[in-house]
């Protein structure tokens, strides 16, 4: 019987092996909703190499993709700023060579060199989003300038925020003009304090399309992304965005290497292709966020310096070896 | 050896395979996963700790375990609500009538639930057909808050649970012999007596299965609280995807998952006390 039991696994074995590819391949992962078909499908054209093309929706989920999945299942991924950090504190990333890119200098410099990756030895910019308040001016006469600002009771009910614990409450601790990566006990009892009474105005947390409350006039104040923000504006030209005068968000989202990937020349043409003055235009126009390129951002380099300036980067506050995240999560499970 | 044996060995043999693979060994795996401790990094570290299930007593987190606990008690009470008159309705219809309204009952299971979920915002929202419709019947003035809020999520866990709930009432009450109830009405019971005195106790043990199926299921949707309770509110559901996806901390995501799996078996022990059959769980 036994012998029986182990000849049916072998087949069922033998019937899973693979037989091997001969076809060019390069295996991406990057978030939805950001590059578009059309450039996925001319490169694949152009290079005769097949993309196959997964997506993510959190930074924690790429990870968890990644550190369960075979080495080698992945080439190029596009973890945001402090994802970068843990990926390559638990060796899951590899070094980037800028000598295999031909269009690296398209990069605007503004964007190297950034805290989460001082040298740029594991990652190069893609796209930076940054969180900003969409405020519908048809029904909001008030000069809404910053986070403070949105405790008027007349709001009861009225806000949409991101369901993105470190943004929120790194905006409530904003306000009181700290800095949203700080976790002192004392701090966050502050902002617990502030987004209490914010939750009042709260109507809903979402992150996969608040621009939907703000387009269908569920709310008429959003803190959203800044893509998310420009989409609900081109729907209803009475959204106006604010950058908070306390400061707000900025998200990195780069090209990386995954530890190796067995199409990693690929990732590279990828890259390069990606890089290119047309292509990086099509993906903005489509995904309004902000692109690296110094050639076609439609900002000046001292607006993109104001920017970079006044908002900051999540990190990962965990390398302060006091459980940051931690104490966010239930600081948020507390507010919920 | 006996060919009728082996063959059964062989027709059983996927099956066991399944629930091994898919079943016992994540189980066992999410066990073992509640007992470590976890890294700052979001990894594990192999060291032992019981520290995970200790931090489920913290009050914030009993205050949510309490919130989902309340969400699912009050969804059950109104599945039960619904089920008793629908069951009792169907009681006196022919056998293609009983057959046709069972069915509207299972035709919404063919649709995925979280498109369903999204069309409840359709319904529900500010300026969803609920609120235009009143507001044109000049009803209202002002739009009703019916979504984004703890009666969204109470609306929408009824709405998906509501079937499981169905079934097991309908069928213990279909199962009531119709002569007892005549007898009763014969000896001058009303309505109310009949229903507290005959029915009620005949079909317990349906309710509580499901109870079950209701109650359970009810504190662990979150998809449901994020999608209409406009991610205010959590649940222990939202709890657990929380630790697994952005907290990191996956041996506590395993604690409370373990956590729950006990308290469900409890709560299957105290269904077999009263007298109920496992096989009628069905689903569990």
């Amino acid at each position: 019987m036994k012998r029986k039991i182990i000849l049916l696994l072998l087949i069922l074995l033998m019937s899973c092996s693979c037989s091997k590819e001969t076809t060019r391949e390069l295996n991406v992962l990057n978030w939805t909703s950001y590059i578009p078909d059309e450039v996925i499908h001319d490169f694949e054209k152009q290079y005769n190499i097949k993309v196959n093309y997964g997506t993510y929706s959190s930074n924690e989920e790429l990870l968890a993709k990644i550190s369960s999945s075979k080495e080698g299942t992945y080439d190029l991924i596009f973890p945001s700023d402090y994802m970068i950090e843990v990926m390559k504190q638990r060796g899951l990333i590899d070094k980037l060579d800028k000598s295999k890119l031909t269009n690296y200098s398209n990069i605007n410099p503004l964007f190297l060199n950034q805290e989460y990756d001082q040298y740029n030895e594991y990652s190069l910019p893609f796209l930076m989003a940054t969180t900003l308040l969409a405020i519908n001016t048809e029904n909001i006469h008030d000069n809404i300038t910053g986070y403070n600002d949105l405790l008027n009771p007349e709001y009861q009910n009225n806000i949409v925020l991101l369901d993105d614990q470190r943004i929120v409450i790194g905006a409530a601790l904003q306000s009181f003009g700290y800095n949203m990566n700080d976790f002192s006990d004392e701090h966050l009892e502050d902002a617990y304090e502030f987004l209490m009474n914010l939750k009042k105005n709260v109507k809903a947390f979402d992150s996969d399309s608040p621009k939907t409350f703000l387009i269908s006039k569920e709310v008429d104040i959003g803190l959203v992304w800044n893509a998310e923000g420009i989409l609900a504006r081109e729907e209803n030209p009475n959204i106006q965005l604010v950058y908070p005068k306390e400061g707000y968000a900025l998200s990195m989202d780069n090209y990386v290497l995954v530890k190796n990937g067995h199409n990693q020349d690929n990732a590279y043409l990828f890259i390069d292709y990606l890089l290119q003055d047309d292509v990086a235009q099509k993906i903005i126009d489509e995904y309004p966020y902000i692109s690296t390129n110094k050639n076609i951002s439609n900002l000046s380099d001292t607006e993109l310096n104001s920017i970079l300036k006044n908002g900051s980067y999540v990190t990962n506050s965990e390398i302060n070896g006091e459980n940051g995240i931690r104490k966010f999560d239930k600081l948020w499970a507390r507010i919920k | 050896m006996n060919r009728k044996k082996a063959f059964q060995i062989i027709v059983t043999l996927p099956v066991v395979v399944y629930s091994l693979l898919l079943i016992l060994i994540p189980i066992v795996y999410v066990l073992f996963l509640s007992f470590l401790k976890s890294d700052s990094f979001g990894g594990i570290e192999y060291q032992f700790t019981l520290e995970n299930y200790l931090m489920i007593f913290d009050i914030i987190y009993i205050k949510i375990l309490l919130k989902s606990f309340i969400i699912g008690l009050l969804t059950t009470f109104i599945c039960i609500c619904i089920s008793y008159p629908f069951s009792i309705f169907l009681m006196d219809k022919s056998e293609t009538k009983r057959n046709l309204l069972i069915k509207l009952v299972m035709i919404p299971f063919l649709t995925n639930s979280l498109i369903r979920t999204y069309g409840w915002i359709v319904l529900l929202r500010k300026s969803g057909v609920v609120n235009t419709t009143l507001s044109s019947l000049n009803l209202i003035d002002k739009p009703l808050n019916l979504m984004y809020n703890n009666l969204g999520i109470i609306i929408g866990m009824v709405y998906t649970l509501l079937p499981f709930m169905i079934l097991p009432v309908y069928s213990a009450v279909s199962k009531i012999d119709a002569r007892v109830i005549d007898a009763a009405k014969d000896l001058g019971a009303n309505k109310i007596k009949r229903f507290i005195h005959i029915i009620v106790p005949e079909t317990l043990a349906g309710v509580f299965n499901g109870s079950l199926m209701v109650f359970i299921p009810a504190i662990g949707y979150f998809f449901i609280s994020d999608i209409l309770g406009g991610g205010k509110i959590m649940i222990v559901g939202n709890l657990i995807k929380n630790q697994f996806l952005t907290a990191r901390n996956w041996p506590f995501g395993a604690a409370i998952s373990i956590f729950l799996i006990v308290f469900t078996f409890l709560l299957i022990r105290i269904y077999k006390k009263i007298g109920g059959k496992l096989d009628e769980l069905g689903g569990l």
